[in-house]
């Protein structure tokens, strides 16, 4: 401890404590200004994140929207092509609605 | 001297925010730049430290849990931020022992260096200390922080703390010894 304590006061001595460092005329008058302009940047930055983000998220769901639509209008048209080959099919083997009916009844 | 408990209120409330946060630059603009600069030496790397040391604080103000004071907050992310510099610096920079050597005439070239050759030599003493002593050094001995500031700032034991104080003062000493 008593090492230390001499080690200490030399470097005191011999070195001080002062500060040989400068820095540039009016330098902290001018550095909150500066960091106002850096914060409004990022102000900017971060509004055009939100925006690009959100912009991806509406493209995103019109397209979704866009294809179930499609899928949709898909199988509505499908479901017509069948009904119509099924009463095609009915009509070439001249068979009439009575008798499918009685068929139907026959079978219960 | 600006009132905590006030400025945290402020800073919570997005219409008083910014304003708030200019009032905290205005209050640690110098007292982070000293710091700042004890450890990086050269303006230009302190004032892009001490930039950066602003703009974290500001993008972690919502993380901020008043657990500490602003100003010990604010002393981490600078501390930090500065260690971080030199690790880089190091790392880009291939900075070496070699260019450890050349501080002495870097700063005596230095316009915002006023000190003799034994200060530059101090400057370099320090420089060369491994970065935990070399932060508690810069604290103790030329800030006079208390060590229960530090210890809660640093997250470091007083002890410790401590030790590191005492190790940085051997190996300056030692190293005038041999330099002189």
């Amino acid at each position: 401890m008593r090492e230390f304590m001499i080690e200490e006061k030399f470097i005191e001595e011999r070195l001080g404590n002062g500060n040989p460092f400068r820095v540039p005329e009016h330098y902290f008058d001018e550095f909150p200004q500066r960091i106002k302009k850096r914060i409004a940047q990022q102000k900017r930055r971060r509004l055009m994140i939100r925006w690009s983000i959100a912009a991806m998220m509406a493209g995103c769901i019109f397209g979704s929207a866009l294809f179930l639509n499609n899928s949709r209008q898909q199988n509505a048209s499908l479901e017509a092509d069948n009904t119509q080959y099924i009463e095609d099919a009915l009509d070439y083997s001249m068979i009439n609605n009575m008798e499918i009916a009685t068929y139907l009844t026959e079978a219960e | 001297m600006i009132n905590e408990s006030r400025i945290i209120t402020q800073l919570k409330d997005e219409s008083q925010k910014e304003a708030a946060f200019n009032t905290l630059v205005h209050e640690y603009q110098e007292v982070l730049y000293w710091q700042i600069r004890r450890l990086v030496l050269s303006h230009d790397d302190a004032d892009d430290v001490l930039q950066n040391t602003f703009i974290k604080a500001w993008l972690a103000l919502d993380e901020f849990r008043a657990e500490s004071k602003i100003s010990t907050w604010l002393f981490r992310i600078a501390i930090n931020e500065s260690l971080s510099f030199l690790e880089k610096k190091k790392k880009n920079a291939g900075f070496s022992n070699d260019t450890i050597e050349d501080m002495t005439s870097q700063l005596m070239s230095d316009p915002y260096f006023d000190g003799d050759e034994t200060q530059a030599l101090f400057q370099k003493a320090i420089a060369l200390l491994p970065e935990k002593q070399k932060v508690v050094f810069n604290l103790k001995y030329f800030q006079e922080m208390k060590y229960e500031d530090m210890s809660q700032m640093l997250g470091t034991s007083i002890g410790a703390l401590k030790a590191s104080y005492h190790h940085a003062v051997k190996k300056i000493t030692d190293f005038f010894q041999q330099n002189d």
